[in-house]
Formats: C-alpha cells, sequence, structure tokens
C-alpha cells in the first residue's frame, strides 16, 4: 500500500515527514499514472498529497502556479490576473535563488486576496500553494538561502477541470459554455458545447445530466440547470437560422468505417469528420439518431431536431448507410477490408426477456420488448397494442412505453414495477410526467403470469404483492414476494420493459473480439491499480480507463455496446474518445492514451466534487425551470408535440449569472 | 418585492435588483469600477465588494441580487483594505505615461486609486510589454494600460451587435483585441473607446489634440441620422476635436461612426467659405454678403414681376433646422409667392409620411423609439437599420438579446441584423406587396383576431394561397407561415420600414399595405409602434416647418419639368445638391437652363457650377436651432465654433434674404424663429424638452384592397441604391474619419452573377439604365442576390442615383465589364 508522506488535502493535515507512527490516508488515486509510473505527488484545488518525499515542493508549486497564470487563468477579474501574477513570479523567483524571505509574506498575503476573486479557479489554486508556504517553509527558506535543488527530476502533468465537467461522461467544457451565456453569446456556447458534444439538441432535452449532481452551485442552494441551458445554446442557432461555423480539416485518405448512428456513432463521425477523414456509417434502421430515435419520444426529443443535428454531421461530409445492417447486408470482414479502421457502436436494441410465465408462449398481446413497442410506434410500424396496456419496468424505457401507449391510443396504461415509487432507475421527472398525463402505476408487485383466452389473445396478467426483505450486499433491501397476494389484472397488452442489451451476432468468433456474458465488447485498458493492489473500475463496473480498442487490429468499440447499456451523453463521450484513439492509430501514433485522457480518467475516479465543501454564497438567485405545457391533452392521441419548452434567453441569462464557475486545476507528479 | 438592510438603512426593492442598485435608492454609493449600467455586470474589478451577513465571503454588489432579510455592509476596515489591495494588484504594471496618456484627466482609474487610497505599491511582477496597435484605423489600442473591465467588448456585443472584440489571451497575457487578431474591422461607432475607462482604446482623431478638460464643451444633437441623438462637442480654438455622448442620453450615450467621428466634415477643404456671384464672364466670383444678398434678391424680383411668382421654386434640406426650413418656406410661399417649394423628402417619405397621417393620424413615428426596447415582436421591413438610423438598430438588438423579442427581418439584402433575426425574409426585388399580403395572412392564420374592417381585405387574401405569396417574393412559404407564428398573439409589437420600401416602385400601394400590416400585426396598439424612418436628420421637421409644395403647385418633379419646359426660370436650393438627384443628367441639364441658381450650401457639390449666387452656410456644430427627430422630439442643438470663413448660418441668410426681398425686418436669431413657429406648430414642452404634440388617433382604420403587384422582373438584373453605415448622405465623404473606413463607393454583385457577367471582385462594372450610366469597382458578395446589385448613394465620384429613374431606389441596369 501507498503510504501517503504529507497531505493537506481536504484541510486534514496528515505529516509523516518526521518519522514516529505513521498516521494513515487513503485517496482514490491510482498507485502508478499509466500502469508503470508512479505517482509521486497530487496537488490541486483542496491542497497536496504527496507519496514521494523527494518530490520538490517548491519547484512544483512554481511549476504549478506557472502553468495556472500562463494557460488557465481567465484574465477577467483583478485578483486572479494579477494576484496569481504576482505569486508565480514570487515563487519562480525563489526556486530560482533570487527570493526574499519577504516573498513569502506577499504570497500568502495575496493567496488572501484571491479569496475575492470573481470565480473559483484562482482561489483553489492559491489552496496548495498556501500549504506548501505553510507546511514546507523551510524547503522554500534553503531556496531562499542558496541551496541548490537536490531531488530528482520529476514530470508534471496538469489538467483543467470543474466539477461539472468531470462527472460529465462527455466532459463538455460547461462553466465555458454557461459563460457565454452569461455573455449573450449563444454561438460561443454551443461553439464550446459541440468540441465535446455534437448532438446538443439532444443533449440539451434528453440528458440525465449527472453534471448537475455534482454542482457546487447545489451547496449553496440548488445546481444550475445546465442541461437546460446547452438547449438554450442550440435552439438560438436553430431559431435563428444560422448556419454551423464548423469546418472540416483538409481531406484524409484513410477511412473509418462506422456500425451504428447512434450517439455514439454519431459522436466518433463528427470528431473524425472534423479532422478530415472520411466516415461512412453503416445503420441498420430508415433513420439515424439510434436509441435517441426510436428510444425517446418525440415529445422529449423534437425528430426534426434530431435530424438537424444529424443533417450538421452529415454536412462535414459523413455518409450514412441507412437500412444497412452490418453481418446481413454487409459482413464485418468486407467493412474491414474497405476501411481503415472500423468503430462498432450498434447499441442495445435487444429487449431483455422478463421471466413468466407464459411470456414464450406466442400470445396475440404480448409485446417482445419495450423498445421494440417504441421503435415500431416512431417508425409509424403497427405496434400490435391494443387498448388496455400493461408495462413491465421502471425505468425509463418503461415510462416512455406507457406514455407513448397513451399517444397510441390506449385507454388505460398501467406501469408496473417491484419495487416503490422512490426507487425507480427511472428519472423522477419522467414519472411525474407520466403521472400527470393520466398513467396509472402500481408499486411493489411482480407478474407472475400471463393470462390468454383460447384465441390466444392476452387477456390479463397475474401479479404478486412484493414486501421488502433483508438488505443485500449492497445495503439495498430486496423485494420478496408475498406469499398468497396474487391477484389479476385485465389487460389486451404487455409490454416487458425491463431492459436491453446489445446484439453483437454480426460479430464473427475468427476475428477474435472478446465480448461479456452481458453482451457488451471488451476493449483495451491501462492497466491502473488502486492503492489496495485491485484495477480501478468505472461506475458502470468497467476497467477505469480504456482506449477503446477491441483484441482485432483496427477494430475499435464504444457506446452502449461497449459500456453496456447507459445513456445518450456517455456514448458521445465513448464515441469522442474512441475519434481520437482512431485518429492517432491511423497516425501511426499508437493507441494509448494522452496525459489529458489519463487525467480525465483519474481524476473521474478521484472525484473532483465534494458534496460536503461548505460553499459560501449568497443564495439570493433560485434556480431558473424551464416552462411545459400542461394538462392531459398533451397526451391525446398522436400528439407528439414537445412538452418542455425550454428557456427564454433572458431567463437562460439569468441562469447562467448562477454559476459560480468552479474551474480548478489538478497536478501529479511522475 | 424585497426588503433588506444596507448600512442599516432598510431598504425595499423589486425582486431582481442587485445591492448595487439597492444601495443607490437610498443614497449609498458603492465604489464600482467596471460596472456600467448600459451591459450586464461583469464583475470583473472587484472594488464593489461587500459583507453580506452569514457569508463568509465577500459578495460584488454589481451582480448580486438582494435576497429578503439579508443585512449588507458597504464599508467596513476590512473591505477597505480588501479595494485598496485590489487597487494595488490592478496597477502592478500599470504603465506611468498618465502625463501623455489621453485619458489623463478623465481616467476612472486614477479616480478610483486615489478613492480607494492606493497610494503605495507593494506588489511587483516581472514587467511585459504588448505592443501597441497603432494599425488599427480610426481607433488605437494600448492593452498595457487595459484593465479588463470588459466594457468595450460587452458594448461592442451587447449595445452594437458587432462581435469584432473580445477579450483574448489567459493570464496577465489576457488581452481585449480583435477576434482574429488582424487590424480592427467592424463598424467604428467608437462606442466602445467612449466608455474605456482608461487610456487602452481611443480614438486617433482626438490623441494629443488637448487635455479633457481643456475643451470647451456644448451639448446638441447629431445631425446626420433620424434617431436624434443627443451628443456633446468638444471644442478647442476654434475646431470641433471630438464629439462624444453621455450615458444618460436618451442614446445612452451611444453614437455611430458619422455621429461620433463625422465632424471631421467640419474642416474639408470642400467648405465654402465666402459669398460668390457670376461674373460677366460667367465665372463665380467672390462678393461680399451685401453683394450676394441683394444680387439674389433683385434677380428674384425682376423675374416674379416678369413671370410671376410661379416662375420660382426652393428646394430645401432634410439638414437645416426647424426655424430655416420654417423661414426657407416663409421666404418662398409668403414672400415670393410661390408654392413651388419641395426637397427630397418629395422622393418618398413625404408622401409616405402623409400616409400615415392619412390611415393613423401621426406624422414622423407613431412612438418614440424607446417602445422598440420592449417590444415582443419587431418586424423590420425594407430598410438596412445600421445605415439608415443606427440608434434604433440598437434599440431593435437590445430588445431582441435582452428583452426576448421576435425579430423578423424583410430584405433584399443580408444586413447586419440578420444575425439576430428569427426569420430573415430576403425577397426577391420588387416583391414587397406579396410579401406584405403573405405576412398578413399567416399572421391571420396564426390565430391572430381580425381587426374591424378587415373583411374585405381578408377575403381577397382568402383568395390566394401563401404558397404563391411565398414563391412571388422567393421564399419558402413555411419561413413566412412560422415569422406568422412569431408575430400572432404578441401584445407588444413594432413595425419598422425605410427606403427600400418607401422608394420602391409603387410605393404607395406598398406604404398602404404596410399600414394594413400594422394594424393585422398590432402594432398601432398602445404600447406597440409603426416607425417610417429616412435617413436623414431632420425630414420630419423638415415637414413639419411646411418645406413642401403648396396645394396646386409643383412639387420635385413638376419643378425640374417647369424648368425644362421653361416656365420655372429661378431656383433656391438650400442645402440641395439637385445636382446629384436620381437622374442626374437631367437634374444638370435643367440646372443650366435657369436663369437664377441660388445656391446655398455647406460644401462645393455639384450643382454648384451651374450657380449663379452662391451663399455658403453653416454646419450643425456651428449654428442653433431645433432639430425634430424622426420620433418626434424637438431637440435644440447648440453652437460649438464658428462658421469658417464668411459662412453663415441659414437663418440668417435667410433672414437678410428676406429683408432685402421685401423690405420689412425678418429676425434671424433661432429664438426669434422659433417663436414665430412655435404659434404655427402644435409642439408641447415636458420636462424642459419640447415634442410634437400627439395627433389625433384615428379610431377606425381603412383598409386598403389588395393590390395587384406588377409583374416581377425576373430574369433582369436591378441596381438598389442605398445608404451604408459608414456615411450619411454626402456629408461624411467629406469627413476625414469616415473616408479612412469607407474611401470609396462601389457595386455590389452576387457571386452568380459577377460568373456569369466574367467580373471579378475588384474589377471594373459598368450599369447603364434609361437615365445614365454608372461605373465603378465590383464587389463580389452574397449578402446580395443573384440579379440584384446594390451601390451606396454617398459617394459622389460614383454618383449611384445617376442610373436611377424617377423616385424609385430600384432601376433595371444592363451590366458589363468596363
Amino acid at each position: 500500500m501507498a503510504e501517503v508522506v504529507f497531505s493537506s488535502w481536504g484541510r486534514n493535515i496528515v505529516d509523516n515527514r518526521k518519522g514516529g507512527e505513521v498516521k494513515p490516508a487513503s485517496f482514490k488515486l491510482p498507485v502508478t499514472y499509466d500502469g508503470e509510473r508512479p505517482l509521486s505527488a497530487f496537488i490541486g484545488w483542496d491542497g497536496i498529497i504527496l507519496y514521494n518525499k523527494d518530490v520538490d515542493i517548491p519547484v512544483m508549486l512554481a511549476e504549478y502556479m506557472k502553468r495556472a497564470q500562463t494557460k488557465y487563468v481567465c484574465g477577467k477579474c483583478t485578483p486572479g490576473k494579477k494576484g496569481t501574477r504576482v505569486i508565480m513570479d514570487a515563487l519562480t523567483r525563489i526556486v530560482q535563488g533570487n527570493g526574499k524571505e519577504e516573498d513569502l509574506d506577499t504570497i500568502l498575503e495575496v493567496c488572501e486576496l484571491l479569496s475575492h476573486a470573481k470565480c473559483t479557479l484562482c482561489p483553489s489554486c492559491a489552496v496548495p500553494v498556501r500549504d506548501a508556504v505553510t507546511h514546507f517553509r523551510d524547503a522554500f527558506v534553503n531556496y531562499i538561502r542558496g541551496a541548490k535543488s537536490l531531488s530528482k527530476e520529476f514530470t508534471y502533468i496538469e489538467k483543467y477541470t470543474a466539477p461539472c465537467m468531470d462527472k460529465c461522461p462527455a466532459h463538455i467544457d460547461i462553466p465555458a459554455y454557461i459563460e457565454a451565456i452569461k455573455d449573450y453569446r449563444y454561438d460561443l456556447s454551443l461553439e464550446a458545447i459541440r468540441n465535446s458534444m455534437p448532438l446538443p439538441s439532444v443533449c440539451g432535452r434528453v440528458c440525465p445530466h449527472p453534471c448537475e449532481t455534482a454542482c457546487r452551485r447545489k451547496n449553496v442552494d440548488e445546481s444550475i440547470n445546465i442541461m437546460v441551458l446547452k438547449r438554450t445554446a442550440s435552439d438560438y442557432e436553430w431559431m435563428h437560422e444560422r448556419q454551423p461555423p464548423m469546418l472540416p480539416k483538409p481531406k484524409k485518405g484513410k477511412s473509418i468505417g462506422v456500425v451504428g448512428a447512434g450517439p455514439a456513432g454519431l459522436a466518433a463521425a463528427y470528431y473524425l469528420a472534423l479532422e478530415g477523414y472520411p466516415v461512412t456509417i453503416y445503420e441498420a434502421l430508415p433513420i439515424g439518431g439510434g436509441m435517441v430515435a426510436v428510444g425517446i419520444p418525440p415529445y422529449r426529443q423534437p425528430r426534426h431536431l434530431l435530424q438537424r443535428d444529424i443533417d450538421i454531421i452529415q454536412s462535414l461530409g459523413v455518409e450514412i448507410d441507412y437500412n444497412c445492417r452490418v453481418g446481413k447486408d454487409i459482413s464485418l470482414d468486407e467493412l474491414k477490408k474497405k476501411h481503415a479502421a472500423v468503430f462498432l457502436a450498434p447499441g442495445a436494441h435487444r429487449s431483455k426477456p422478463m421471466g413468466v410465465e407464459g411470456e414464450d408462449k406466442g400470445y396475440q398481446g404480448f409485446l417482445t420488448g419495450g423498445i421494440d413497442f417504441l421503435r415500431a410506434a416512431y417508425l409509424g410500424l403497427p405496434t400490435g397494442m391494443g387498448k388496455k396496456v400493461f408495462v413491465v419496468g421502471g425505468g425509463n424505457t418503461a415510462i416512455d412505453c406507457v406514455r407513448v401507449a397513451l399517444r397510441e391510443g390506449a385507454e388505460e396504461s398501467t406501469l408496473v414495477y417491484r419495487r416503490s415509487r422512490a426507487e425507480m432507475p427511472a428519472d423522477v421527472w419522467e414519472v411525474d410526467g407520466a403521472d400527470h398525463e393520466g398513467v396509472k402505476f402500481e408499486f411493489q408487485v411482480l407478474p407472475t403470469k400471463v393470462i390468454a383466452n383460447e384465441k390466444n389473445e392476452v387477456t390479463g396478467v397475474e401479479l404478486i404483492r412484493m414486501a421488502l426483505g433483508e438488505p443485500d450486499a449492497s445495503g439495498r433491501r430486496r423485494p420478496e414476494p408475498v406469499p398468497g397476494s396474487e391477484f389479476i389484472i385485465e389487460c389486451d397488452t404487455i409490454i416487458p420493459a425491463i431492459g436491453q442489451d446489445a446484439d453483437l451476432s454480426f460479430i464473427p468468433a475468427e476475428l477474435g473480439i472478446d465480448t461479456t456474458k452481458w453482451s457488451t465488447i471488451v476493449t483495451k485498458y491501462v492497466p491502473l491499480k488502486g492503492e489496495n493492489g485491485k484495477d480501478l473500475m468505472d461506475s458502470m463496473g468497467n476497467p477505469l480507463s480504456r482506449t477503446l480498442i477491441t483484441n482485432c487490429d483496427g477494430i475499435f468499440a464504444g457506446g452502449d455496446a461497449e459500456i453496456g447499456p447507459l445513456t445518450v451523453v456517455a456514448c458521445i463521450g465513448s464515441g469522442h474518445r474512441a475519434a481520437k484513439v482512431i485518429a492517432r492509430y491511423l497516425e501511426g501514433e499508437g493507441i494509448s492514451l494522452t496525459d489529458d485522457e489519463r487525467m480525465e480518467d483519474i481524476l473521474s475516479y478521484f472525484g473532483v466534487y465534494d458534496k460536503n465543501e461548505k460553499v459560501s454564497w449568497l443564495d439570493s438567485a433560485s434556480r431558473e425551470g424551464q416552462s411545459e405545457i400542461h394538462g392531459a391533452e398533451r397526451a391525446s392521441y398522436k400528439n407528439y408535440c414537445e412538452v418542455e419548452l425550454g428557456f427564454v434567453n433572458s431567463q437562460a441569462v439569468r441562469e447562467a449569472e448562477r454559476c459560480l464557475r468552479c474551474y480548478r486545476i489538478g497536478m501529479v507528479a511522475v | 418585492m424585497v426588503s433588506l438592510t444596507i448600512d442599516g438603512k432598510s431598504v425595499q426593492v423589486e425582486k431582481g435588483t442587485t445591492i448595487l442598485e439597492a444601495a443607490a435608492t437610498v443614497g449609498i454609493k458603492i465604489p464600482t469600477l467596471c460596472w456600467l449600467k448600459k451591459v450586464s455586470p461583469t464583475g470583473a474589478c472587484r472594488v464593489c465588494a461587500v459583507e453580506v451577513e452569514g457569508v463568509d465571503r465577500t459578495m460584488t454588489a454589481c451582480n448580486t441580487p438582494v435576497k429578503e432579510g439579508i443585512k449588507v455592509t458597504t464599508d467596513t476596515p476590512a473591505l477597505k483594505e480588501a479595494r485598496k489591495k485590489i487597487m494595488e494588484l490592478m496597477l502592478v504594471n500599470h504603465p506611468l505615461d498618465c502625463p501623455v496618456c489621453d485619458a489623463g484627466g478623465e481616467c476612472d482609474l486614477q479616480d478610483s486609486c486615489y478613492g480607494l487610497g492606493a497610494t503605495r505599491q507593494e506588489y511587483s511582477a516581472v514587467l511585459e510589454r504588448r505592443p501597441i496597435r497603432y494599425d488599427w484605423p480610426i481607433l488605437e489600442s494600448d492593452p498595457n494600460r487595459c484593465i479588463l473591465c470588459e466594457k468595450c467588448v460587452k458594448v461592442d456585443h451587447e449595445v452594437v451587435g458587432c462581435n469584432a472584440i473580445e477579450v483574448v489571451d489567459r493570464g496577465e497575457a489576457t488581452i481585449i483585441d480583435t477576434v482574429d487578431g488582424k487590424p480592427l474591422n467592424c463598424e467604428f461607432c467608437g462606442n466602445c473607446a467612449a466608455v474605456c475607462p482608461t487610456g487602452a482604446l481611443i480614438t486617433k482623431s482626438f490623441k494629443f489634440k488637448g487635455r479633457p478638460w481643456s475643451f470647451a464643451r456644448v451639448q446638441s444633437v447629431c445631425n446626420f441620422c433620424g434617431s436624434g441623438c443627443q451628443i456633446e462637442y468638444h471644442a478647442k480654438e476654434g475646431r470641433v476635436m471630438r464629439v462624444t455622448s453621455d450615458d444618460a442620453t436618451f442614446n445612452d450615450g451611444n453614437l455611430c461612426i458619422n455621429g461620433r467621428f463625422g465632424y471631421s466634415y467640419l474642416e474639408s477643404p470642400e467648405r465654402l467659405t465666402t459669398p460668390m456671384v457670376k461674373d460677366g464672364s460667367g465665372k463665380l466670383a467672390i462678393c461680399d454678403w451685401k453683394t450676394a444678398i441683394s444680387t439674389a434678391a433683385g434677380k428674384l424680383k425682376e423675374i416674379v414681376s416678369r413671370d410671376g411668382a410661379a416662375a420660382v421654386a426652393g428646394l430645401g434640406s432634410p439638414r437645416v433646422t426647424n426655424e430655416e426650413s420654417f423661414l426657407f418656406q416663409k421666404f418662398l410661399k409668403g414672400a415670393v409667392g410661390t408654392g413651388n417649394v419641395d426637397s427630397e423628402a418629395g422622393l418618398g417619405f413625404a408622401q409616405a409620411q402623409a400616409l400615415m397621417a392619412e390611415k393613423f393620424g401621426f406624422t414622423g413615428t407613431s412612438a418614440t423609439i424607446d417602445t422598440i426596447d420592449k417590444a415582443q415582436a419587431i418586424i423590420v421591413f425594407g430598410t438596412d437599420l445600421n445605415a439608415e438610423a443606427t440608434n434604433v438598430e440598437y434599440r431593435v438588438i437590445k430588445a431582441a438579446t435582452k428583452n426576448d423579442a421576435k425579430l423578423i427581418l424583410a430584405n433584399m439584402r443580408d444586413v447586419k441584423l440578420k444575425k439576430f433575426a428569427n426569420k430573415n425574409l430576403k425577397y426577391l426585388p420588387g416583391s414587397e406587396l406579396s410579401l406584405i399580403y403573405a405576412l398578413m395572412k399567416a399572421i391571420l392564420e396564426s390565430g391572430a383576431p381580425l381587426p374591424a374592417g378587415a373583411e374585405a381585405l381578408k377575403a381577397d387574401l382568402d383568395a390566394v394561397t401563401l404558397t404563391d405569396l411565398a414563391a412571388q417574393c422567393g421564399i419558402p412559404a413555411d419561413s413566412i407561415a412560422q415569422a406568422g407564428k412569431l408575430i400572432a398573439g404578441k401584445e407588444r409589437v413594432a413595425l419598422i420600414f425605410g427606403s427600400d420600401v418607401i422608394r420602391s416602385q409603387q410605393a404607395a400601394a406598398k406604404v398602404a399595405a404596410l399600414a394594413d400590416l400594422a394594424v393585422i400585426a398590432g402594432a398601432n396598439r398602445e404600447n406597440g409602434g409603426v416607425f417610417p424612418l429616412d435617413p436623414k436628420n431632420n425630414t420630419v421637421g423638415l415637414l413639419d416647418m411646411g418645406v413642401a409644395p403648396a396645394a396646386s403647385a409643383q412639387g420635385l418633379w413638376g419643378i425640374v419639368e417647369g424648368i425644362e419646359k421653361g416656365s420655372i426660370k429661378a431656383l433656391y436650393l438650400m442645402g440641395c445638391d439637385l445636382a446629384g438627384f436620381p437622374e442626374s443628367a437631367r437634374m444638370k441639364k435643367a440646372l443650366a437652363k435657369l436663369e437664377l441658381l441660388i445656391v446655398q450650401d455647406i460644401f462645393h457639390n455639384d450643382s454648384l457650377p451651374f450657380a449663379d449666387v452662391v451663399f455658403p452656410a453653416a454646419a450643425a456644430a456651428e449654428k442653433s436651432g431645433t432639430f425634430t427627430s424622426s420620433d418626434n422630439r424637438v431637440q435644440p442643438l447648440a453652437k460649438s465654433i464658428n462658421a469658417p470663413g464668411d459662412a453663415r448660418d441659414d437663418a440668417a441668410i435667410l433672414a437678410d434674404l428676406y429683408t432685402a426681398y421685401t423690405g420689412t425686418t425678418q429676425k434671424g436669431s433661432h429664438w426669434a424663429i422659433f417663436c414665430e413657429l412655435e404659434d404655427a406648430t402644435p409642439y408641447k414642452e415636458s420636462n424642459g424638452s419640447y415634442r410634437k404634440a400627439a395627433p389625433a388617433v384615428k379610431s377606425a382604420h381603412a383598409f386598403a384592397p389588395v393590390a395587384k403587384a406588377a409583374a416581377s422582373a425576373q430574369g433582369k438584373l436591378q441596381l438598389l441604391v442605398g445608404a451604408i453605415g459608414f456615411h450619411n448622405g454626402t456629408s461624411t465623404t467629406r469627413s476625414e474619419n469616415n473616408l479612412s473606413v469607407s474611401p470609396a463607393g462601389y457595386i455590389e454583385l452576387h457571386h452568380t452573377d459577377a460568373v456569369s457577367l466574367g467580373i471579378k471582385d475588384g474589377g471594373q462594372v459598368k450599369l447603364s439604365s434609361a437615365a445614365g450610366s454608372v461605373t465603378g469597382t465590383a464587389k463580389v458578395s452574397d449578402k446580395v442576390q443573384p440579379g440584384l446589385l446594390f451601390a451606396p448613394v454617398h459617394f459622389r465620384d460614383l454618383n449611384a442615383n445617376g442610373a436611377l429613374l424617377g423616385n424609385s431606389n430600384i432601376v433595371e441596369v444592363k451590366v458589363e465589364k468596363a
């Protein structure tokens, strides 16, 4: 286990330099930076973590401040612009042997002045400086007295981030796009978004916005409405009929084939096309957008806006071959021959079975799955739905099914879930929306049997009540059936919506691409290990830092089929990373991650947001909410009009004003 | 309302008010430096930091909204110390060239340092100097003096809507620069330099002209467009050295290039400085005023006694004051006895205004232009506001960006407002009527209530399809339908229109249709507004004063015909260069035919060679009087400097001429004339300023039947002549400042036409119409459309008006490589 020499992280001082009994300290950092080089120190917004006593703290801090001041300080407030420069020059003077002891006092004084700064970047940079001058004063004084550095050379790698930006799976520079809105620069805002997110109209509407759970404004009052601000920037361009400004670089020779025109495939195609690569997407469906197009209802994501985003991607030269199912209309082998690289992003469009008696009997009215039902509805195909619809599941797909069923003419639309409402994985606002539209709910029940008549038509479903049992290993109390509580609900349609996975049958075994038992594609990763020697995993249980190349040279994978079914934004992040890796691969630069990507992964594991931080700010501006259409008629027959209406611009500017701009810089010594 | 306490005083303000604004309501002044009322708060300087009980850090008063019950302290020893130290940080490496800095004496940084007690420097950093941008036209940027308050960037973006400059680079290297790092290339309104608190952004024309306190300052009114911006002349040694505008003015201190820099025309070598009369050899010879006046009066009397008063005509000017216009028409109509009086307003604006008066009862605009700020939907039809009324454009930008207004733009060209428009309806030349009807139809189809009396119009509109109308104007029907949706149901609607309608072919029908559109859109309702605009400063005043043909007398074209037929023998041109009007070749011929031509002007102009008597006149900065803005504000201008040489103000000249002609003394002072005209005009005074009394509002609107649109000229090339933002009229083409960024005319054409005609950007192109030909440099640009060429009206060398026929600003032309 890596031993911490010194730490001031989180204002908790652990100092093991003097010997004696070693005080333990543990951080969610890998023991190596890249699987090989030990991570010797980490400094950042909340202090210093020193693993190797040979790290020259004055030199590291001088370098930290220099990078902060010359590369990241925005210059938009006096203490930030000038104060960090005064500190930087003082630190530089000291390590060059030209410093004075008074410089240390000046540094501490200016660190204090930085508390008046406009945003969080400069004050947070002052934290490790203040800690160093306080706890490593001798080291500075040695320099001032003319001592030369005796310690080894280290490489320093820094990363500019923010809690929201870190938490966003696509790592959008959220503070930048919010600041642009504050300045009425919707164009610059959208530019910042598009740097990491080529489907802004989509992620401005349907993103589960994990960023908002890591918003520091939450520590003051409520988080910033980050998602709707993104929609504002995106809608502004559309509502003002502006042409997107992106221009691809000069055309390159090597082409890329992408399997699937979903969020991951489109994102990869977009960034590769911008780099000048010819990209062809092979899409099994007649339309693009993947799960956004056939999973998310149009009242949440208007199709013309999804199409606008896709059109913009195509305008960069991306070709989309629709109705072309890889494995049927063209083989993966052929793709591999045709293109210099192939990116697999087929998504997860296969419904999982429910495991209920009678589900395999082929009864009329028992539909194969929620995602199939939605796809048919959106493509205008017969859905097989009757008048009394019964949906099983607790996720967003289940909610979409009950709400779409109403719009497809269901007289009754019921959702059953085995746990309680509070435990539904679906987003709260989605459940509330369904409630508002007249959906019926049955909680803590489990379907046990499909009931059909002699004509093999579904007539009802048998259910059993569930009660919470003892907590399991995860601490969650598992629902267990209550014997004898069976009852029957009449219905003519049952839609199981309990999850989906990827259909990977198009990948021939001989290519040697590994897959998991959850039907996901395995990709290579950086072997990062924690202090306990275990591999570091991300929140989906996948290796933390992945290169997205499969075991087969030239074939990469991403999106739901690589991560496991997740979110649009995660797939876009995955597609973006894949594009960068593929570009390096095609340029013959290998497939290793860049420092920026490594730090991105390390920090996302480390955590940039601290929900316990006391953020001092006057809570006088409350969160703005978007307006929406009310009343049951919004879910009337075939009414797929958008329910949520976004912000008016002045409201967006007010909301943007609330942002605390929580940029910060972390830096490692390796 | 929110209640809070500031420094122990209790304050009640509206929700959303900032602490700074709340403090001001009870007379507590919190120091600021980067705060500027007219733009969004920046919070850059941190000088306004205050303490709020229960909040551990300081909050900036300028951008923190109030909260119920908070206790704010604005002045504590800790705050004093923090502000002082922040100022010290701001001064780190600030240049010490205050003695020669343009801002010295009016520098907010100096004042703040002094006020906040930053009397010594405790901090230091390695000195880095950034290059001074001497390579920008009109402005100069010294980033070393910049304190990054961002006022310039915000004014540029939020007020002007221009995005020419931005904050670039990082850390101590952060500066304000052009977006692309190239020399500044913008509309050069100078509003950025005007708000610069230091000497970082300065104007070249003012540099080293004197210390700020050494100028004589007078408040006046801008004399270029009809926005009526309030300005201040700074003069020294008999020269205007700069023009500024205070943020407390009606125009929020915002000007355009003409208002701020156009003053350099005052020193043009083309200024007329001495009276002249034609001598025996037919040449103009310098003379004294007495000779000039008596020659003019004598010849006029001779002609009137021989041929009658109808043989005399006069053309006035929208550039002169109300008093001068009043006296001009009084002289001609009263003393001479001729009704043949007109001006360039006779090219269309006078007729449009008469139509508005007939339909609605108002002249000028129906509401003041600040009404536009709060409009929810704005239709800007047939005008490039940037060129015709820049401050009206700023209002539209404000409404669209800050107040959520929907903007519908209808223009043949892409104009600056396009980037703010929700719908840019780029219509085919001449298809205005179809577009107006299409918009009416779209608004009604979007559920707007049918106004009383519009049943017949509705029936006419029902007889045509939106698709057909849209096809006639070359716009997708869907776009027009969406525009209708954006307008329908809005409470506050503004309809703004200008030259491309007012001076179009079939203008009467189009303006009448626009009036009907105004009613259907609801722009005639309270809080809305109908804004017909003319690009000159006192066109409305000129018409108010009666510089218009008397009943049964000749207007502009009648006068020209009269000269041609020989029935009109004497012409008095006051501030009117008839030789530069449409059909200029014909005009020159007519001028040559006159027995007596009196030219009264501030410049040598193209009519001058035909003059028998020349009166040199004073420009706006050289006299007093009043101008009436497009929106009916009657505003006084004040004399800043003396006119050059023997030039005199028009009122004095007119009074002398009147006296000489009639033998009765006419007073020539502006105040005397104002008192005289006040009896004749419904002016009313409020808060020390004059405004025309509100006209009687007509209760019932008479809708015009749907008029038949003239056959479109598709496949033929048309030349549109109009204003550009860098100039106003021909005056600014004598201004060095304006010429430094817009030196010459050009002919703009679409790349498809350029290709088919084999014309290259920068090559010479010749346009010929039935009126004459124009040759100029080609500028290939897709701001126009295939089949449409555009030429700026201002440049006498290009003389784009020479190709125009009649009142219309658009004409069919043959285009060839020159």
